[in-house]
């Protein structure tokens, strides 16, 4: 039960029953939250020129203003996620949107894009993919059919909004890969989760009683090695190695793979983009970075934690970590 | 009503600069689809012919049945008039004022033009004054006229500058040379100005077909005074903006002021077709990683903050030379295109004054550039004017006779463009 006291949007009090707020009509028991664009309000930091709020450029001497994206953290209590542009790219591509739902059965849920930095304004196809995504996600409980099938249907309604930002042209259409999160609880306090991904977006699952990688890259590399043609030192040195095979774009094989288990231990989903995995692939260790400091301070700390260790690390690519603490055993209102 | 057509923007250049570097060149290609033309309530159409005394006999006989042709070509509704140039203008066609293209008015209209007779001087700049007074009182936005000469004009410089520069915005038109006794630059000079095109039509038996294909693209045009609006941050200069494709065409002088930092350049009137621009602009060089917007390139209704379609160019700085050192294809291709117009008509102006080894210099490296980037009409022009001996090098020797019509037909045709060779669409 969400224990509301005022209205998260327009901070007018509300009662804890309370479905909807009466001042501003917010649905009180959904909380969500994803990386957006802000024009910024401030002057440009080289010139002095007011901001019009109409582009991403100053208008004076053209220097891109920062939209508000550059630095992204996001804490919903029982999941967080921390999103960073990184030492090296101009602006962060990477997406990330994080919702969760008291309606009937309980619903976490959370998606991780990453955008293609060879096309056109891949962080529209990135926000858009992740927000689309989690929308769909969020509707879970409220229909039939399974988590595979409304994992499916998500990502198809998030492909097509991304297909319309190609506009007239497929050339460098704005294209992206994308993982999701689905813990849907139920009544007896088990926890059922689905994890979706196209591209080579992470998902892991990290737990004292073992931790594995849930996700298998579309990449060139992780093909080449799943084939039998390369082994894994020579796949990954190759200057292809990062090429994805899958992405969410108006010219992209958007399918996702799906899978699905249900814990029978406490552990952590973690969903992540390469610019985590790339120095930090391994699940046990990214287990034992990870799981002292949930148990202890909680999943946002653990977020942040993760990314700057990648930064530490050379932030070579934008790096994006959602980290969602999963207790089977423990009872179900966490909030 | 009809639907105006929808453009669409796209650019081809290099983002990544090299420390200290300030150039950025890009190449943009502006598409207009939609097929459907003006209303005919918008168009005007006026047929300017010469009736100086060179063009007894054959020419005026061509010329006669050229614009017949033409006059057949108009749809209904269209407003037209024929203008008759001497040295003076005389309106043939109605007596004042503009007609409206039906059977009777084209009948009655090409009975007229059945009886011209060639007698007088030539006078072009009396000829675009009359033919702007005509535009002037039309209320349409689609103004196109045809002017047909043969010879060289008559009046004096200052007061033919003048009368081009009076005309200037209110029509657009193209310009066709019959025989071999008119001047390219002179007819260049006005197809430039009034943004439309130059060709020679060297045997006047193929007046009819030319006539008749120029009415027939003018009639699909649908968009009046559409302009290409450039802004650039503070402190950039801007190097040329030139339309690379289909011809080659400085555009830079062309620039109105229309907001800060920001300058429309008029393209004339559209109908459904593609055409490319070469923008060269010198900015502020930034430190690296920045990300700074050296252009914004809109699409605009001439006149207006109407916005059919726009594009951004953002560059940044690198310290990696793999990324700084590509050269877009296009850029590459297009500046080979304008250099190739440049040599043919540097290498043809030495030749007329009698320098061999400028002419031969400039017209050899012609040949290279029109091999190296497959422009095969263009090879196949110079081979009339130069005997080739080697073309990937330019090595030729020029031609001891070239007739006036090879010649003057290189020239026209110097700055018509070939597109990137495999470029994906």
């Amino acid at each position: 039960m969400l224990r509301a006291v005022m209205c998260p949007d327009c901070a007018e009090p509300v009662h804890a029953d309370d479905l909807f707020c009466e001042s501003c009509g917010r649905d009180l028991r959904l909380d969500r939250d994803a990386t957006r664009a802000t024009a910024s309000p401030e002057p440009c930091v080289r010139c002095g020129t007011p901001a019009d709020g109409e582009s991403d450029y100053c208008s004076g001497c053209g220097l891109r203003r920062n939209d508000g994206t550059d630095h992204v953290e996001i804490d919903l209590a029982v999941l967080a996620g921390v999103s960073d542009r990184g030492l090296v790219h101009r602006r962060n591509e990477d997406a990330m949107a994080l919702g969760k739902l008291a309606r009937g059965t309980e619903v976490i849920a959370a998606v991780v894009c990453d955008g293609v930095s060879s096309v056109r304004d891949p962080q529209l196809a990135s926000r858009s993919a992740a927000e689309t995504t989690l929308t769909g996600l969020l509707g879970a409980g409220s229909g039939s059919g399974s988590s595979d099938e409304l994992i499916r249907s998500s990502v198809a309604t998030a492909a097509k909004a991304v297909a319309t930002l190609a506009g007239s042209s497929l050339r460098d259409a704005p294209s992206c890969t994308l993982v999701c999160g689905l813990v849907e609880r139920s009544d007896d306090g088990t926890a059922a989760i689905s994890v979706g991904w196209v591209g080579d977006s992470r998902a892991y699952w990290l737990s004292d009683a073992g931790s594995r990688l849930l996700t298998h890259d579309h990449s060139w590399a992780a093909e080449q090695i799943a084939a039998g043609v390369l082994d894994e030192e020579t796949a990954m040195s190759a200057p292809m190695a990062h090429a994805i095979t899958r992405w969410i774009g108006a010219d992209g094989p958007a399918e996702p793979d799906v899978m699905t288990f249900t814990p029978q231990t406490p552990g952590v989903l973690l969903l992540c983009t390469d610019g985590l995995w790339n120095y930090v692939p391994d699940a046990d260790e990214l287990a034992g970075l990870t799981l002292p400091t949930v148990a202890e301070e909680g999943p946002i700390a653990a977020a942040t934690e993760l990314t700057g260790i990648a930064i530490e690390a050379g932030g070579r690519d934008n790096i994006t970590v959602v980290v969602i603490p999963v207790s089977p055993d423990l009872p179900r209102s966490t909030a | 009503m009809t639907e105006p057509p929808r453009f669409t923007v796209e650019v081809d250049y290099n983002r990544y600069l090299a420390i200290d570097a300030t150039s950025v060149d890009a190449i943009v290609t502006v598409t207009a689809t939609g097929d459907a033309p003006a209303a005919t309530s918008d168009a005007l159409e006026v047929i300017i012919i010469d009736c100086s005394t060179s063009m007894s006999g054959n020419k005026i006989r061509s010329a006669r049945q050229a614009t017949a042709a033409a006059i057949a070509e108009l749809r209904d509704g269209v407003a037209f008039a024929v203008v008759v140039g001497t040295q003076d203008a005389r309106q043939l066609y109605p007596d004042r004022g503009v007609a409206r293209a039906d059977a009777r008015t084209r009948a009655e209209a090409t009975t007229y033009v059945e009886r011209l007779a060639a007698n007088g001087g030539t006078g072009i700049g009396s000829w675009l004054k009359l033919t702007g007074q005509i535009a002037d009182g039309f209320a349409g936005p689609l103004k196109h006229a045809i002017l047909l000469t043969d010879g060289q004009n008559g009046e004096r410089a200052v007061h033919f500058d003048a009368a081009l520069r009076s005309v200037v915005g209110k029509f657009t038109c193209d310009c066709r040379g019959v025989g071999t006794d008119w001047r390219v630059d002179e007819l260049r000079t006005i197809s430039s100005a009034l943004l439309g095109s130059v060709d020679i039509v060297a045997d006047p038996a193929d007046l009819a077909a030319d006539f008749q294909a120029i009415m027939g693209a003018a009639m699909g045009k649908s968009m009046a005074d559409v302009a290409l609006r450039l802004w650039t941050p503070r402190g950039a200069s801007i190097r040329f903006v030139k339309q690379v494709s289909p011809t080659v065409e400085d555009l830079t002088g062309r620039r109105n002021e229309s907001g800060p930092q920001r300058g429309d350049y008029p393209l004339g009137s559209w109908g459904a077709e593609s055409r490319e621009y070469h923008v060269a602009i010198d900015i502020e060089a930034g430190s690296i990683d920045e990300d700074v917007l050296a252009a914004r390139i809109s699409l605009v209704t001439a006149g207006s903050d109407d916005v059919l379609g726009q594009l951004l160019v953002p560059v940044t700085w690198t310290d990696d030379t793999a990324l700084s050192t590509r050269i877009a294809r296009g850029v590459a291709h297009y500046t080979g295109q304008a250099e190739l117009a440049e040599a043919i008509q540097e290498g043809l102006a030495a030749r007329k004054a009698g320098d061999v080894a400028t002419a031969t210099a400039r017209l050899g490296r012609a040949v290279a550039l029109a091999a190296e980037s497959g422009n095969s009409d263009t090879a196949r022009l110079l081979e009339r004017v130069v005997d080739v001996i080697d073309a990937p090098s330019g090595t030729v020797t020029l031609r001891r006779s070239v007739s006036d019509a090879d010649e003057m037909t290189l020239d026209t045709r110097s700055t018509k463009t070939v597109r990137v060779r495999g470029a994906e669409q």
